[in-house]
C-alpha cells in the first residue's frame, strides 16, 4: 500500500534571469513500512526532495500525496500540523535544543503530538536513560543523534525522514546509529527515508532512488538488502 | 575593498547599528544638552549680572537708611560700591490687575539697567525706563505716559527707555508668585531726581492736609506748606524711602556683618546674593541642569555602551568565520582588528555628531528667548556654552566604543587561522540555581526554555531589564512629577488658600494702624519678617487665621489647629529640632533673642519659615508689623489706602502657575518620548539579537511541528516575564528617582509625592505596551524563518 506519491513534482528557484530547477518533474511512489534510501551526489536535489516530503517547503509544480492527503497546497499552519503528526526528522547535525535536557528535548514533542509515545521509554530504547538530565552539549555526537532519533520516534510519526544521519559521525558510531534507526523503525513499523551520498547505506535499503541534476535516474527494489553488520564500511 | 565590506556588513546588521547610533545620539544629545543648558545659564546670567552690576549683598532696614549710614557702609574695606535702593510694587492707574516694581538706584553704581531702546539712563531725568517685555505685552511704546498709584497719590512720567534689569531678571511680584507674568507684572526704573520730586510732592500733600485740618485758607495752604517743607523734613522722608542698600563686595557675609556692626553699632539684615530670589532661582536652575545632566544622560549613555558591548560581542561571534577567512587569506591581525574597530568608531562618530546636533537643540529648547527658560528669565543675550569637560567625555565615549569593538574581535582572533575559521561555540549549558527549586520541574517547556535562555545569555537578560527599568523610571518620574505638581497646585488653591484677595501692606504697618482695615476687609492676616535662626536667614511667620482665610497644614496636608504655646518649623527645617526641643532666634534690626518650644512641623508652600500665632508672639513680646491681609472681597472692591502696597487676587496667582505647568508638561512629554524611544530601541535591538541567536532552535521547533503562533507566544512570553520583573523593579526605582528629582530640582518647595492611579496605570501599561509591541515585531519575523537554511550548518 503506497504511503507517498510524487506526481510531476518540480522545485524551481529563480534569481533574476537565472532559473534553477532543483527538482524537475519527479514522480515516484513509496510503500508503507519500507526502508528507502535517496542517493545522489551533492547538489543532485535529494535534500530538496526530502524537504518537500517533510513539509518544510512547497513544490513549484506537481502534487505530493502522503497518507492519502495532498500536502502540496497546505497552508503554513496545516503544514505545521502535518509535520507534527505525520513525519519525524533526524538531521545530520542533530538539532537538539541546547537549553533543554535530554528528557525535555524528547518530552517536548508531546506538546504538539496527540499520539506521542512515552519520552522515558524512547530514551530507554536508545540506551541513554543515564543521561536524562544532561544537556545536549554534555553528550557525544553519537549520543546526541540517538536522542534525536528518540525525539523523532516519540512523536509516533508515519514516516521517519533522515538527512545524512551519519554524516557528522565517525564510521563506527555511524553504523551503530544506523542499526538503531533500522531496529527502531522496524519495531514501531515506520517507513524510513534516508537521504545520503553514502553508497554503503544504500546496500541496506529496500528501495534505492538515485537522483542526479534534479531528476530521478533510477528506482531500484532490492530483494535482499544487507544488514549493517554485513556492509563493508 | 575592506571598506566596502565594512559598509555591507554594517547594512546587514542595520537594526543593531541604527539602534546603537540612536542610543548614542540620545545619550550624547541629552548629556550635552543638559550640560550646555546649565553652562549657558551660568554664562549668560553671569554676563548679564556683571553688565547690570547685580548686587552681591542687600542690607535691609525697616526704618530706612540715612545718607551717612550709606557712606559709613561704602567706606568699609572690601566694599567696592554701594547705593541706597528702593523697589516698591505699584499698581497701574485704572487697572488694578496690572502692577510694576518701581526701582531707584540712588548712586547708579550698583543694580543698574541695560538699555534695549530709547534714551540712556540720566539721573536727573523725569522719565521712566520700563521693562521692554512688559511694554510689548501691554502695548506701551516710547513716548507714552505711564501713571502709577503710590500710597494714595499718582506718579506719572513719559516712557523714555525700554530696558532689562539684572535685579528683575526673574520678575516676580512676591514670594507667592512662581513664574513671571509680564502681562500683569513688570518693572520700571526712575531717577533719584524724579523720586525726590515725588517725595517732595507727597510731603507737601501731607503738610497741606494738616494745614487744611488746622483751618488754613485753601489759597494759602500750598504756599505755607512749601515754606514748612524744610531740608530736614525732606531728608527724613528720603531716608525713610530707602529701606535697602545694595552693594558690591567680595567680603564674606560674616565679615561684612561684623564690619557693619562696627561701623553702625547695630545688626542689620544682610542678604547675600545667594539668598536673593533672582540669583538663587537662576543658580537653582543651573543646579537642576547639572542634576539633569548627570542622571538622565548617564542612564542613556550607560545603556548605549552596555548595548554596544552585548551587540558587538554578538556581531563578532557571528562574524567569526569571516574573521577566519580574512586571516586565512593572509590579512594581518592588525588589519582585521582595525577593520572591525571601525564599526565601533563609526557608531561613535555618528552618535557624537548627531548627539552634538541634538544637544544643541535640547539646550536651545530650554535656553533661548522662545524656549522654556524664555518665560522665566528676562535677559538680553542668549548664547550656547559648552562645559569644557564635555569634549573629553564625548571623545572618550567614541574611543570607548572603538575599544569595545577592538576587544570583541580580538577574542575571536586568538589562535591559528584554522581556529578562527571554526564557527563560534556558545557556552555550554549549565544548570542554574533555579533548577534546584522543586517548582522548576513542574514548569512548562516554554517557561524552562525561556528561563534557561536567559541564564545562558545573562548580559542580554540584564540589558533588557535595564531597558525596561529605564523606561519605567522615565515614565513614573515624568508623569509622577506632573501629578505631584498638580497636587501641589490643588493644595495651594483649595487646601491652603481660602481667600479671594491678598492685600499687601506697606512696610512697618503696625497692628493698631491696620486694625480698621482688617475689620473692613473681614480678613485674616500674616506678618513676615526676617530672623536669624542657627546662622541662617529664615522667615518668621506670625499668623492670625481665626476666620479660616488660609490654613497652615501638616506634612500629610491636613490643617493644623495652631497652638498658642510654641512654634512650628517648616519641613525643610525639621532636622534642626525635634518636637519638644527649644530653639532660639533673633529678629533682624534688634538685639533680642527669643527662646521658644517647637510644638510641631508644618508644610510651608514657598518660604523656609518658623510659624507662630499672633497670641504667642504677643505673649513673647515680639515687635512685628502686618504684612498681608487675606480677604473674601474681590480686589476691585477694595478701596485704595495709604496702607496698601498692592493687591493680588488668588486666581491671578494660580494663573501665574500656568506657564510653569506648560514647562512641566513639555518636560513630561520629552520624558515620555524618551521612555518610549529607549524602550523600543533597547528591546528591539536585544529582541532581534535574541531571535537571531535562537533562530536555529526556533527552526527546529518549526520542523518538529510547532505552529508559528505558538513559537511567537514563546518569544513574547519571555518579553512579558522580563517586563513583569522590570516593572516590579522599575516602579520603586522610578519613585526613588522622582523623590530625588523633587528634592534636587524643586527643593525650594515642600512638595509631597502625589501619584494618581492613572500615573501608575499609564506607566505600567505603556511599558507593557512597548514591550509587547517590540515582542510582536520580533515574533513576526518568526513566520518568515527559513527552516531549511537555518538547519543547514553545525552549531
Amino acid at each position: 500500500m503506497s504511503i507517498v506519491q510524487f506526481e510531476n513534482v518540480s522545485k524551481i528557484y529563480t534569481s533574476g534571469d537565472h532559473v534553477l530547477r532543483a527538482l524537475d518533474r519527479v514522480s515516484f511512489t513509496l510503500d508503507e513500512g519500507r526502508f528507502v534510501v535517496i542517493l545522489g551526489p551533492s547538489g543532485a536535489g535529494k535534500s530538496t526532495l526530502l524537504n518537500l516530503l517533510g513539509g518544510l517547503d512547497s513544490p513549484s509544480e506537481g502534487t505530493i500525496t502522503v497518507c492519502d492527503k495532498d500536502i502540496s497546497t497546505l497552508t503554513d499552519n496545516e503544514l505545521a500540523d502535518y509535520r507534527a503528526s505525520t513525519v519525524g526528522f533526524v538531521f545530520q547535525f542533530y538539532n537538539l535544543i541546547p537549553t533543554l535536557t535530554v528528557y525535555e528535548n524528547v518530552k517536548l514533542v508531546s506538546e504538539i503530538s496527540k499520539d506521542a509515545l512515552g519520552a522515558k521509554d524512547m530514551i530507554g530504547k536508545v540506551g541513554l536513560l543515564d543521561h536524562l538530565n544532561n544537556f545536549p552539549a554534555e553528550l557525544s555526537g553519537g549520543e546526541q543523534q540517538r536522542i534525536s532519533i528518540a525525539r523523532a520516534l516519540c512523536k509516533n510519526p508515519k514516516i521517519l525522514l533522515c538527512d545524512e544521519p551519519t554524516g557528522a559521525l565517525d564510521s563506527e558510531t555511524g553504523v551503530m546509529v544506523l542499526k538503531l534507526l533500522l531496529e527502531m523503525a522496524k519495531d514501531y513499523g515506520k517507513t524510513i527515508v534516508i537521504v545520503t551520498h553514502n553508497q554503503n547505506i544504500a546496500k541496506m535499503a529496500d528501495v534505492v532512488i538515485r537522483v542526479k541534476n534534479g531528476k530521478i535516474r533510477s528506482i531500484e527494489e532490492q530483494e535482499n538488502p544487507l544488514s549493517a553488520d554485513e556492509v563493508e564500511w | 575593498m575592506l571598506f566596502r565590506k565594512l559598509l555591507r556588513t554594517a547594512w546587514s546588521y542595520k537594526a543593531q547599528f541604527i539602534s546603537m547610533i540612536i542610543m548614542m545620539t540620545l545619550g550624547i544629545g541629552i548629556f550635552l544638552g543638559f550640560n550646555m543648558e546649565w553652562k549657558t545659564i551660568e554664562y549668560d546670567v553671569g554676563n548679564f549680572f556683571e553688565e547690570t552690576k547685580y548686587a552681591d549683598y542687600r542690607l535691609y532696614s525697616e526704618t530706612g537708611f540715612a545718607k551717612d549710614e550709606l557712606e559709613a557702609i561704602a567706606s568699609i574695606d572690601g566694599v567696592d560700591a554701594a547705593t541706597r535702593y528702593l523697589s516698591v510694587n505699584l499698581e497701574l492707574k485704572g487697572d488694578s490687575k496690572k502692577a510694576l516694581a518701581l526701582d531707584v538706584s540712588e548712586n547708579y553704581t550698583v543694580s543698574t539697567i541695560t538699555l534695549m531702546e530709547g534714551a540712556e539712563y540720566d539721573e536727573t531725568s523725569d522719565g521712566i525706563w520700563l521693562s521692554d517685555k512688559f511694554a510689548k505685552l501691554n502695548g506701551i511704546s516710547l513716548g507714552d505716559t505711564l501713571t502709577l498709584e503710590f500710597q494714595g497719590m499718582e506718579i506719572d512720567g513719559e516712557v523714555v527707555g525700554l530696558i532689562k534689569a539684572g535685579e528683575h531678571m526673574i520678575c516676580l511680584a512676591d514670594s507667592n508668585q512662581v513664574m513671571p507674568d509680564f502681562n500683569t507684572f513688570g518693572y520700571a526704573y526712575i531717577s533719584p531726581a524724579k523720586l525726590n520730586a515725588i517725595l517732595r510732592e507727597k510731603a507737601l500733600n501731607t503738610i497741606a492736609d494738616e494745614l487744611q485740618k488746622a483751618g488754613v485758607p485753601a489759597d494759602m495752604v500750598r504756599e505755607q506748606a512749601e515754606a514748612m517743607l524744610t531740608d530736614e523734613v525732606m531728608r527724613e522722608a528720603t531716608d525713610k524711602a530707602f529701606p535697602q542698600i545694595n552693594l558690591r563686595s567680595d567680603l564674606e557675609k560674616t565679615e561684612l556683618e561684623d564690619a557693619i556692626k562696627e561701623k553702625l553699632g547695630k545688626t542689620l539684615m544682610v542678604v547675600a546674593k545667594e539668598d536673593h530670589t533672582v540669583y538663587k532661582e537662576a543658580m537653582g536652575e543651573a543646579t537642576e541642569g547639572k542634576a539633569m545632566g548627570s542622571i538622565l544622560p548617564v542612564l542613556f549613555l550607560a545603556i548605549a555602551i552596555l548595548t554596544m558591548v552585548t551587540t558587538m560581542h554578538r556581531i563578532a561571534t557571528k562574524e567569526k568565520t569571516q574573521i577566519g577567512v580574512l586571516k586565512a587569506l593572509g590579512f594581518k591581525n592588525r588589519t582585521v582588528l582595525l577593520h572591525y574597530s571601525l564599526y565601533g568608531l563609526f557608531i561613535g562618530i555618528a552618535g557624537a555628531v548627531l548627539g552634538g546636533v541634538l544637544g544643541y537643540f535640547v539646550c536651545k529648547a530650554v535656553m533661548s528667548e522662545n524656549g522654556m527658560m524664555g518665560t522665566y528669565f528676562d535677559m538680553p543675550d542668549w548664547s550656547a556654552a559648552t562645559p569644557a569637560f564635555c569634549y573629553p567625555v564625548i571623545a572618550g565615549t567614541v574611543i570607548l566604543l572603538a575599544l569595545i569593538s577592538f576587544l570583541s574581535v580580538r577574542s575571536q582572533l586568538r589562535g591559528t587561522a584554522a581556529d578562527a575559521l571554526r564557527p563560534y561555540t556558545p557556552k555550554k549549558m549549565k544548570k542554574s540555581f533555579l533548577e534546584k527549586l522543586p517548582l522548576f520541574g513542574k514548569m512548562s517547556f516554554a517557561t524552562k526554555w525561556n528561563v534557561r535562555d536567559l541564564m545562558r545569555h545573562k548580559s542580554r537578560f540584564a540589558m533588557t531589564l535595564v531597558g525596561i527599568i529605564g523606561c519605567m523610571i522615565l515614565l513614573v518620574g515624568g508623569l509622577g512629577m506632573r501629578d505631584t505638581m498638580a497636587g501641589f497646585l490643588d493644595l495651594l488653591d483649595n487646601g491652603v488658600s481660602h481667600y479671594a484677595t491678598k492685600v499687601n501692606l506697606v512696610e512697618n504697618t503696625e497692628y493698631e494702624n491696620a486694625k480698621q482695615l482688617i475689620a473692613d476687609l473681614d480678613g485674616d492676616w500674616e506678618s513676615f519678617s526676617g530672623i536669624s535662626f542657627g546662622g541662617d536667614t529664615v522667615t518668621l511667620d506670625i499668623v492670625h487665621n481665626d476666620k479660616g482665610r488660609f490654613s497652615v497644614i501638616d506634612e500629610n496636608n491636613h490643617e493644623i489647629a495652631l497652638r498658642d504655646d510654641g512654634v512650628y518649623l517648616c519641613l525643610r527645617l525639621a532636622d534642626r529640632a525635634k518636637i519638644g526641643d527649644s530653639i532660639a532666634f533673633s529678629p533682624y534690626g534688634g538685639e533680642e533673642t527669643y527662646r521658644v518650644k517647637v510644638v510641631g512641623y508644618n508644610r510651608s508652600i514657598m518660604t523656609e519659615n518658623v510659624t507662630m500665632t499672633d497670641k504667642y508672639a504677643d505673649a513673647l513680646g515680639i515687635d512685628y508689623s502686618i504684612s498681608a491681609i487675606y480677604t473674601d472681597q474681590d480686589s476691585g472692591e477694595i478701596p485704595s489706602s495709604e496702607l496698601i502696597s498692592g493687591k493680588q487676587d488668588k486666581q491671578q496667582l494660580m494663573d501665574s502657575f500656568s506657564s510653569f505647568v506648560e514647562i512641566m508638561d513639555g518636560m513630561v512629554f520629552i520624558l515620555i518620548i524618551a521612555a518610549v524611544v529607549l524602550g523600543i530601541v533597547v528591546l528591539y535591538n536585544l529582541g532581534v539579537m535574541s531571535y537571531v541567536e535562537r533562530s536555529r532552535e526556533l527552526a527546529t521547533l518549526k520542523v518538529l511541528g510547532f505552529r508559528s503562533k505558538k513559537i511567537g507566544q514563546l518569544l513574547i512570553s519571555q518579553n512579558i516575564w522580563l517586563t513583569v520583573v522590570g516593572v516590579l523593579l522599575g516602579l520603586p526605582a522610578g519613585l526613588g528617582t522622582l523623590y530625588w528629582m523633587l528634592t534636587a530640582l524643586a527643593g525650594e518647595y515642600e512638595m509631597k509625592l502625589m501619584l494618581g492611579p492613572l500615573t501608575y496605570s499609564v506607566s505600567i501599561l505603556l511599558t507593557f505596551g512597548v514591550s509587547l509591541l517590540v515582542g510582536w515585531m520580533v515574533a513576526r519575523k518568526n513566520k518568515k524563518i527559513d527552516m531549511v537554511e537555518a538547519l543547514k550548518n553545525a552549531e
